[in-house]
């Protein structure tokens, strides 16, 4: 006797409504107990985080700033679970690309004003591009599992970063671990002043519709999607899989490295540890909540987004830790894995 | 006499499918009852009722009188029992008497392997099975590790044994010993299920049950019945068994194979030494028990997997090393065993699977972007041609079912291909319409002059279809014959790995 799963014929569109919903509603049932538990006031507490997140337009525009990045490394993420490779090294990429940005910004200088801008993305991508790379071309030449790599990766990366901070691009009027300020000249521009909306908004939906149409649109996608879902097959048709691994890990890397150089041009206007708060992680969580579409990437980034804003806000109005949005964060994120996982397989008590 | 087993009026749904619509029949002590019909006729699903894996719906199933009320396998055990699935259920690290006890009641927490031992050799001598309770599974070949899996249901009791498709993965040797085993084991009183679709098995049984679309069509005495009456019930309308093999006179070589050698994906070498010529307008069928190196030619041949030595031409070119893409591109076309697996992405619709490999190419791509219209009409055209059973050509091939999914393979490498086609098992699991659809088009390809390779485990396929049959055992070709001049009792022989055997009349 026991629990099986079984696999639904065909999931219906209906069944795959109802149980998103009810697992919004089941974690928001959770959280509540969570707040409750911590002794705060539930209703206090929702309401907060709904203010802090999109409550006014200058709020919300501060919560599509926070949800950048996490849309990007999102990104990142998507492309390259797409082909079944295991990128968690979104995190290191990023550092990778700001590291990359910023070198190229110690090179030049602020003196080409508007122009460096295009260069300094393209170095944040290519950075990132080709830190992914590395662990793509290990796993493709040496069969080396992406994910040892790519989370070893991380941690290389930031002991370098370390080694930079401490060393050459160290600040020498600080007593912190950090770069000297970027000259206001090659800051990204702001969108939108009043609410710290910069141009990297813009950059990451370019970057979202991009994606999408490479990933539906072109044969690249195909290829992608292909090795993803039956890499023999692929492969017996001619798609050379190791090659499409490594573009994967280029592409992946190259979105995460974007993100790090816009944290470092448009939030912190430094090279820092601090211009990632694990949005390189925080885009596994997305990317599989948004499951791999990109579009829907956007749409989880901005409610994560939300959700980091109005944490602060809840954490003002109850002196509720704001370690509970990170714990609800969680919560939703289990309920829709379960909730996805329902939508494909059906539980059935059999006796043996 | 009162009929060991009787099924009566069982109704299987799943979901909204019937598997089983009110099927009845009987086996009487002593008998081998065929159960026939074509691939999801329901001849498994009530095959697994029969074995308690499954509760029917409806109906009673009665074993020596007595209403069953089977739960599950254990409960069909304990009545008599058993059953010999297709895939053996056994650990190949272990020995044969180990695997004989395993799960039953002997394999109490102090095992008694002697007294099992003893019981067991008895009954290996009461139906003349010999075999080593000593040996490690691993070490046998195929037909004994059968053995192995019916000796089991014996020492458990069975007195009715079902068997999944037995002779697939034997010889036409082992598959006549099996049915001397299945004799010795009716005149003492002991029933078998058969479920195949081998006229050569089918014609062996005492009765024949007929299944078409989950419902009985009819029992008749085998005896009192021939192999086109059967076929007619079970396709529901008659059906030309042989295949049309006219004159076609061959070309130049177009496919050359010599002392390739490769291994398999755990370094095992696999092939040793093949040697191999297709020519144009000539079918080469490659005969052979599963196993022995087909799948890794057929991978060798296409680039998908690194040879060892010797070498391969395409049309004169050496194309020993090349990528599958580019020994696509020079015209080779395949058709893998394994549909679902090598053949086919699941997930992808129909129009996508059928794209696979021309993608990157006009008309379905430009500038780096499909073309979803040209793909569309490519698709439609294909499923009208083809008549692919599906709602769309946005329909997902894993729902597809195995002929629907075989002729979109098809589709894609007919169109694809443009000097050889290379098939392995193509009409494995197929009901006879796609075989007989899966056939004429592969000789509409020889007619066209088309070199092919074709591999298959059934005898008949071959005789009908090649112009020569080549015979592979354990990773070699070990002898060659001419359509009209081959034997199945010399090329069974071969299979089974006896050098000598095709040597007098071998051509070369």
């Amino acid at each position: 006797m026991g629990l099986r799963l079984e696999p639904r014929l065909a999931p219906s569109a209906r069944w795959q409504a109802v149980s998103v919903a009810v697992a919004l509603l089941a974690a928001l049932a959770v959280s509540a107990l969570l707040l409750e538990s911590a002794g705060t006031d539930v209703g206090v507490a929702f309401a907060a985080i709904l203010d802090g997140a999109f409550g006014g337009l200058r709020t919300t525009a501060k919560t599509l700033a926070k949800a950048t990045p996490m849309i990007l490394t999102g990104l990142a993420i998507t492309v390259a679970f797409r082909a079944k490779v295991w990128n968690i090294g979104a995190e290191g990429q990023l550092f990778a690309g700001a590291m990359a940005s910023y070198w190229l910004y110690t090179l030049t200088g602020p003196a080409l004003g508007m122009a460096l801008l295009p260069l300094l993305f393209a170095a944040g991508f290519v950075g990132g591009g080709l830190y992914g790379g590395l662990a793509g071309w290990l796993r493709s030449a040496f069969r080396v599992n992406e994910v040892l790599t790519t989370v070893m990766l991380n941690y290389v990366i930031l002991y370098l970063l370390s080694f930079l901070l401490v060393g050459p691009w160290r600040d020498q009027s600080s007593f912190y671990q950090q770069s000297e300020r970027i000259d206001r000249a090659a800051w990204l521009p702001d969108l939108w002043a009043p609410g710290k909306l910069h141009l990297g908004f813009l950059v990451a939906i370019l970057a979202a519709v991009a994606i999408h149409v490479v990933m539906n649109r072109s044969w690249f996608g195909y290829e992608v999607k292909a090795v993803g879902l039956n890499a023999r097959a692929a492969r017996f048709k001619g798609i050379n899989v190791e090659r499409t691994a490594v573009a994967v890990m280029v592409l992946s890397g190259g979105l995460a490295g974007l993100a790090g150089m816009i944290q470092v041009f448009g939030v912190n206007h430094r090279l820092e540890s601090d211009i990632s708060l694990g949005f390189g992680f925080t885009g596994i969580i997305i990317a599989v909540l948004a499951m791999l579409r990109p579009g829907w990437v956007v749409f989880v980034a901005i409610l994560f987004g939300g959700f980091e804003n109005g944490g602060i806000k809840m954490q003002v109005a109850t002196g509720a830790p704001s370690a509970i949005v990170s714990a609800i964060e969680a919560i939703t994120l289990l309920f829709f894995l379960t909730a996805a996982a329902l939508t494909r397989f059906r539980i059935v008590w059999r006796s043996t | 006499m009162q009929p060991f087993l009787k099924v009566d009026q069982v109704t299987k749904r799943f979901h909204k499918v019937v598997a089983n619509d009110r099927v009845s029949f009987d086996v009487m002590p002593g008998e081998i009852h065929c159960l026939l019909g074509e691939n999801g006729a329901g001849k498994s699903t009530i095959a697994e009722c029969i074995y308690g894996f499954y509760k029917p719906d409806e109906g009673t199933i009665t074993v020596q009188g007595n209403p069953a009320g089977l739960t599950s396998p254990r409960d069909a055990i304990a009545r008599g029992i058993g059953m010999v699935h297709q895939h053996f259920v056994l650990v190949s690290s272990m020995t044969v008497l180990e695997n004989i006890v395993i799960g039953t009641d002997a394999a109490r927490p102090i095992l008694d392997l002697k007294a099992a031992a003893a019981r067991i050799r008895e009954i290996g001598r009461r139906y003349d099975v010999d075999i080593d309770l000593e040996a490690r599974i691993w070490q046998l070949p195929v037909g004994q590790q059968q053995w192995v899996e019916i000796l089991k249901a014996l020492f458990q009791g069975a007195r009715l044994l079902i068997m999944d498709e037995p002779t697939a993965v034997l010889t036409p040797q082992e598959a006549r010993r099996l049915f001397q085993i299945f004799r010795e084991m009716t005149a003492d009183g002991l029933s078998v299920i058969l479920i195949s679709h081998k006229f050569d098995d089918v014609m062996q049984s005492d009765r024949v049950t007929v299944l078409r679309r989950a419902k009985v069509i009819g029992t008749v005495n085998t005896r009192e019945t021939t192999k086109e009456a059967l076929t007619n019930m079970m396709v529901g309308r008659s059906v030309e068994l042989r295949v049309k093999r006219d004159e076609h006179p061959r070309g130049a070589p177009v496919l050359e194979v010599r002392d390739l050698r490769a291994a398999n994906d755990f370094g095992t070498e696999k092939l040793s030494g093949i040697d191999l010529t297709v020519h144009r307008g000539e079918i080469v069928g490659i005969a052979g028990v599963a196993g022995n190196g087909q799948g890794e030619l057929f991978e060798a041949l296409i680039g998908a997997r690194k040879t060892r030595g010797g070498s391969i031409r395409l049309d004169g070119a050496d194309i020993t090393g090349r990528s599958p893409a580019e020994i696509q591109r020079m015209g080779m076309g395949y058709i893998p065993d394994d549909r679902f697996a090598d053949g086919l992405v699941g997930d992808y619709d129909i129009q996508s699977n059928l794209i696979l490999g021309h993608h990157r190419r006009e008309p379905f791509a430009r500038r780096g972007l499909l073309q979803f219209r040209a793909i569309r009409d490519f698709a439609r055209k294909a499923i009208e041609e083809l008549e692919i059973k599906a709602p769309s050509e946005t329909t997902r091939t894993r729902s597809l079912s195995g002929g629907n999914a075989q002729k979109v393979i098809v589709a894609r490498e007919f169109a694809q291909a443009t000097k050889v086609i290379l098939a392995n098992q193509p009409s494995r699991g197929l009901d006879v319409g796609v075989i007989e659809y899966m056939h004429e088009r592969l000789l509409e390809k020889r007619r066209n002059d088309f070199g092919i390779l074709l591999a298959s485990e059934e005898l008949d396929e071959l005789l009908g279809l090649a112009d020569r049959i080549v015979v592979i055992f354990k990773g070699r070709i070990l002898g060659e014959f001419a359509a009209g001049t081959a034997d199945i009792e010399r090329i069974g022989l071969l299979m089974a790995g006896q050098e000598t055997a095709g040597k007098a009349e071998e051509i070369s």
